[in-house]
């Protein structure tokens, strides 16, 4: 392990900007809260602000993304179609451990099944993965319940524990190991692997102390859901309450659904654009001949919550399907977010 | 990419959004954590609005018709083209159509052109009547024309009343709030016919029969009074007449309004009792196309102001417009009745402040809204329109005869194709601009991206055509039309570009007294007097029935859809809404009528069964779609399909004029 001093975060961040776009986490000027952007100026990464409002999905999944483009000649009648190449290098620096096990959902679910997402792919062969320890928890977070932090355990390039003046620094690939041996950083010492050990230990038993807005059981829940034995009132209580936004999906750091459109530019080309989708809407099932799985939108949630965390769903991601940010409750106009279904499932199970 | 802060332009929340912008094109949108209103949600219209804003479908340059067909010009041939074609006409013949989508400044300057330049005094909105009738009656009840309350304090209320529409569908993020109140305690009552989600969501939903909402109201009120609950004397002799009002509720008979409404008299009670017994009061009412009703509104009013609730420190009537800047639009005076301010075209010395502060003479004739110009008028020849993205266009044959059509628009639609000249637009996010939400928060709006070369800012075009017309304007910015609004707007006396920039929304009135804003206007104000709004004599509880009951057995209400929101072309530029509002086109092609299980059962109709729906005046083929949320006697329609409105709903425009609580007496004829 290494020492980062708590002032040379600058230099690093300015050190990755010459050759990525560097992403992280700033303060909003005005509202004051954390969202997680690209840097115009790399000075403004911000490794003491809390979690940001959104997870880094938007830089390897794009809320919207032309992923191809084709114009078809009426003439010849043949179509050319090109790839669209503007896939840049990215830098993410300050993510959390929930942040980055949604990475790995998102590798699972895009590259690590039978096909492979080549648009995807792109994006993900030119990231630097920086994590940050989590080393006191924020008040939405849940991922001692979900088994994803509050400290990073693989997938990052570098990661970094705050231990009072810098940062115990970890190497978990050979970019990283470069990375540090170019800003020459200096080893932290045979305590530094017990030291970040304690440091994790202290902050999972906070937990009961800052984590305060949500609680999420979620193994119970994992195995009523996988056995299907909770009972539709408990749907449609949910299911009233969802104002059919779309939010909790657009917001999941695991969230992989996407719709695609042809859209028709002026100029006579054809672009196909991929946007993120939500199992949250009717049209998301419909099929031809008006069929619809689910319909009724207690249905839809009830899929969204199974994917997140039934166990056969797990067994695609190696892990639920939820990383416990506790995002979803926090932009949910219905308050039903995960933590408080994992709660009403909770309270059928234990008759509350 | 990075996240640029700003405010959603679709309904009248005003939620915060943060909107992603690469290489000048908006890419993704966010909700802004910490707006203090939205607080970090939107709804699914504010999740898409960057589909919308990449839209080619846009107006890009100025165009003349020819004939059939629209031939590109420069500015400065559109500008001399137009202004040539207006001299012609003299203030009675034109018309104005402002836009409840356009900001605080181009609507002060639409109005401003149309009063002072053109000196004309037809100037509306086209989707204002709710808003303004609300607007007079909290005028004349108390002297305040908009939100007696602010939202900030919502999850403190412990009574909350909706009544009408559907807030989840309307103002989803406003319903949110009012969910999460009731969540944290508050008790949530529904008054309205249909079930909706809103109802669902509450303790208590109250359904009277279509037509009788008004009359529920004013039993509840009845209800005070023959409990004792009457806070009568709490005003005192700040209320002109209390004694008349309370003669006038003594005339009801709570037992039958309770078998008109169809609503039990211990429900009337007991509700009466715990609006009385709370401590801070909410009532949530649309305005705008499907607003509450004239009377409902004056009774919901008489019920704050008989119980003491309207002068509480938290709690108060909240109208919800159903467009971004709604409000805001109908505060810069695009309205007959009122010029900037709420100061009403029907005295002399409001006419003698704007001519003293616009240095012009004003023609004082009262105007008309452009509707009933269109209806009635036949000197009408001329009409100018900001951004009709709706696609009803009412009196669209009438709009053909004009001899001038002036469009200024963002979005090609069906509106700019009656045009004989179009000026293309700015959308909301190539310029700065003001916008004020239903809580009268007055956010600014900054420029994220670069119009295309050949657009201009309509404050821009405006002022060419002012000049062209012998006015000469000479503002370079909005800001400094905004500065302007300071100067000549009373409630916004102490806003500017510099306190906005800094804020997330302030709530006029901001003036020297109030700097920072208002939250609740009536509260500690001594001196304000009140009024309750009654017709003078008990109308003889008419409009309860039809008259035509043995033709029109069935009672047919309009109401909103989620996606296809106010029938507008806008939802039509997205993928994700407009998908959703295709999935329900491809299930009813022809659209949907929602009618009871028993009336089903009782016609022997089942699901998607063709029907022809007969009024007076028209009719109109729908698919059968039986509903769990639909009163038996009851018919509901969706407002989204084209040919329902356009075909059919628009031969009954006088019944939509009049702002009388809407059902359509028809009958329901299966079609083999």
């Amino acid at each position: 392990m290494y020492w980062l001093p708590g002032d040379q975060v600058k230099l690093l961040a300015r050190r990755l900007a010459e050759s990525y776009s560097v992403y992280g986490p700033r303060r909003d000027e005005i509202s004051g809260e954390v969202v997680f952007d690209r840097l115009e100026v790399p000075e403004r990464l911000d490794l003491q602000a809390a979690i940001p409002y959104n997870p880094p999905k938007h830089v390897l999944f794009p809320h919207y993304e032309e992923i191809l483009r084709y114009l078809y000649e009426r003439d010849s009648q043949k179509v050319a179609i090109e790839k669209i190449d503007k896939v840049e290098p990215k830098a993410l620096v300050g993510l959390r451990a929930c942040d980055l096990n949604g990475i790995l959902c998102l590798d699972r679910f895009f590259l690590w099944q039978e096909f492979v997402d080549e648009v995807y792919l792109e994006h993900r062969q030119k990231l630097f993965l920086i994590s940050n320890t989590c080393v006191r928890p924020f008040p939405q977070c849940f991922c001692v319940c979900t088994d994803s932090g509050p400290a990073a355990r693989e997938g990052f390039d570098l990661d970094l524990t705050f231990a009072g003046q810098g940062y115990l620094v970890q190497v978990g690939s050979r970019k990283g190991q470069k990375l540090v041996e170019e800003l020459g950083l200096q080893p932290a010492g045979p305590e530094a692997a017990s030291l970040r050990e304690k440091i994790v230990d202290e902050s999972v038993s906070s937990f009961d102390s800052f984590a305060l807005e949500n609680k999420a059981w979620v193994s119970r829940a994992t195995n009523r859901l996988t056995t299907g034995f909770i009972k539709p009132e408990v749907w449609e209580y949910i299911g009233n309450q969802c104002f059919e936004c779309g939010a909790c999906s657009f917001v999941c750091p695991t969230c992989s659904c996407f719709n695609v459109e042809e859209v028709n530019r002026v100029d006579g080309q054809t672009d196909r654009v991929r946007t993120w989708d939500s199992c949250s809407f009717e049209g998301y099932t419909k099929m031809a001949g008006d069929h619809n799985p689910r319909k009724p939108v207690e249905d839809r949630r009830n899929k969204r919550f199974f994917c997140k965390l039934s166990y056969s769903q797990s067994k695609k991601y190696l892990r639920p399907g939820c990383v416990g940010c506790g995002r979803c409750a926090r932009v949910c106009p219905g308050d039903i977010g995960l933590p408080n279904v994992v709660t009403y499932i909770r309270r059928e199970i234990t008759g509350e | 990419m990075p996240y640029h802060r700003g405010i959603c332009n679709f309904c009248g929340t005003g939620c915060g959004h943060l909107l992603q912008v690469e290489n000048n094109r908006v890419r993704g949108v966010y909700p802004l954590p910490g707006h203090p209103l939205s607080r970090g949600r939107l709804c699914v219209r504010g999740w898409h609005i960057h589909e919308l804003l990449q839209t080619e479908e846009r107006i890009t340059r100025p165009l003349i018709r020819e004939g059939d067909r629209y031939r590109a010009v420069s500015y400065d041939e559109a500008i001399d083209f137009a202004a040539r074609r207006l001299k012609n006409f003299s203030g009675h013949e034109v018309a104005f159509l402002g836009s409840p989508r356009a900001s605080n400044e181009e609507n002060y300057l639409f109005g401003k052109f149309a009063r002072a330049v053109m000196k004309s005094n037809n100037l509306s909105l086209s989707s204002d009547a709710g808003l303004e009738e609300s607007a007079r009656i909290l005028l004349e009840g108390c002297g305040w024309p908009a939100m007696t309350a602010s939202l900030s304090e919502l999850r403190q209320a412990d009574f909350i009343m909706v009544v009408g529409g559907d807030l989840t569908k309307q103002n989803p993020i406003i319903a949110s709030e009012i969910h999460f109140a009731s969540r944290s305690g508050a008790f949530l009552v529904t008054i309205s016919p249909r079930r909706t989600q809103m109802a669902r969501l509450s303790q208590k939903h109250l359904r009277p029969n279509p037509g009788t909402t008004w009359l529920l109201l004013e039993a509840l009120a009845r209800a005070l009074q023959t409990e004792g609950l009457v806070n009568g004397n709490h005003l005192g002799e700040r209320v002109e007449n209390a004694s008349q009002y309370f003669e006038y509720l003594e005339s009801l008979d709570l037992k039958q309004a309770s078998e008109l409404t169809g609503v039990d008299e211990k429900e009337i009670v007991g509700l009466a009792r715990k609006f009385y017994e709370s401590e801070s009061a909410y009532a949530f009412y649309p305005v705008g196309i499907q607003s509450l009703d004239r009377r409902s509104m004056s009774a919901l009013f008489n019920l704050f102001l008989m119980t003491g609730k309207l002068v509480r420190p938290a709690g108060g009537l909240c109208p919800v417009t159903g467009i971004s800047n709604l409000l805001g639009s109908l505060d810069m005076g695009v309205s007959p009745a009122f010029l900037p301010g709420y100061l009403p075209t029907d005295r002399g010395d409001s006419w003698k402040r704007f001519e003293e502060l616009w240095q012009v003479r004003l023609d004082r004739w009262p105007g008309k809204s452009v509707g009933a110009c269109l209806q009635e008028d036949q000197s009408l020849r001329a009409l100018l329109v900001v951004d009709h993205d709706e696609e009803i266009i009412r009196q669209a044959s009438r709009i053909k005869e004009l001899d001038f059509v002036v469009y200024f628009g963002a979005y090609r639609n069906a509106f700019a194709g009656l045009a004989s000249v179009i000026f293309p637009r700015l959308n909301y996010v190539e310029g700065d601009g003001t916008y004020t939400n239903s809580e009268r928060r007055v956010q600014l709006s900054q420029k994220k991206v670069e119009p295309p070369s050949e657009i201009r800012p309509l404050w821009e075009i405006l002022s060419e055509l002012a000049g062209a017309l012998g006015h000469p304007w000479a503002y370079k910015s909005a800001e400094e039309v905004m500065a302007e609004i300071s100067r000549t707007v009373p409630q916004y006396s102490g806003l500017s570009y510099d306190k906005l920039r800094a804020s997330l929304g302030i709530k006029w009135p901001v003036d020297e007294q109030n700097p920072g804003g208002t939250e609740f206007p009536l509260a500690g104000e001594p001196g304000r007097r009140f009024k309750f709004i009654f017709g003078r004599t008990r109308e003889q509880l008419k409009g309860l029935s039809s008259g035509f009951e043995d033709r029109f057995p069935f009672k047919l209400v309009v109401g909103r859809s989620n996606y296809f929101w106010h029938q507008n072309s806008v939802m039509k530029r997205t993928f994700i809404p407009k998908r959703e509002y295709n999935a329900l086109l491809l299930l009813y092609p022809k659209g949907f009528v929602e009618i009871s299980a028993d009336d089903a059962r009782a016609l022997g109709l089942r699901e998607k069964q063709p029907v022809r729906i007969v009024s007076e005046a028209a009719e109109i083929s729908l698919a059968v779609r039986i509903s769990p949320d639909i009163l038996p006697g009851m018919l509901y329609i969706p407002y989204f399909i084209e040919e329902m409105v356009s075909g059919f709903l628009h031969r009954q425009v006088s019944e939509l004029e009049k702002n009388e609580e809407f059902f359509l007496p028809v009958r329901l004829e299966k079609l083999e």
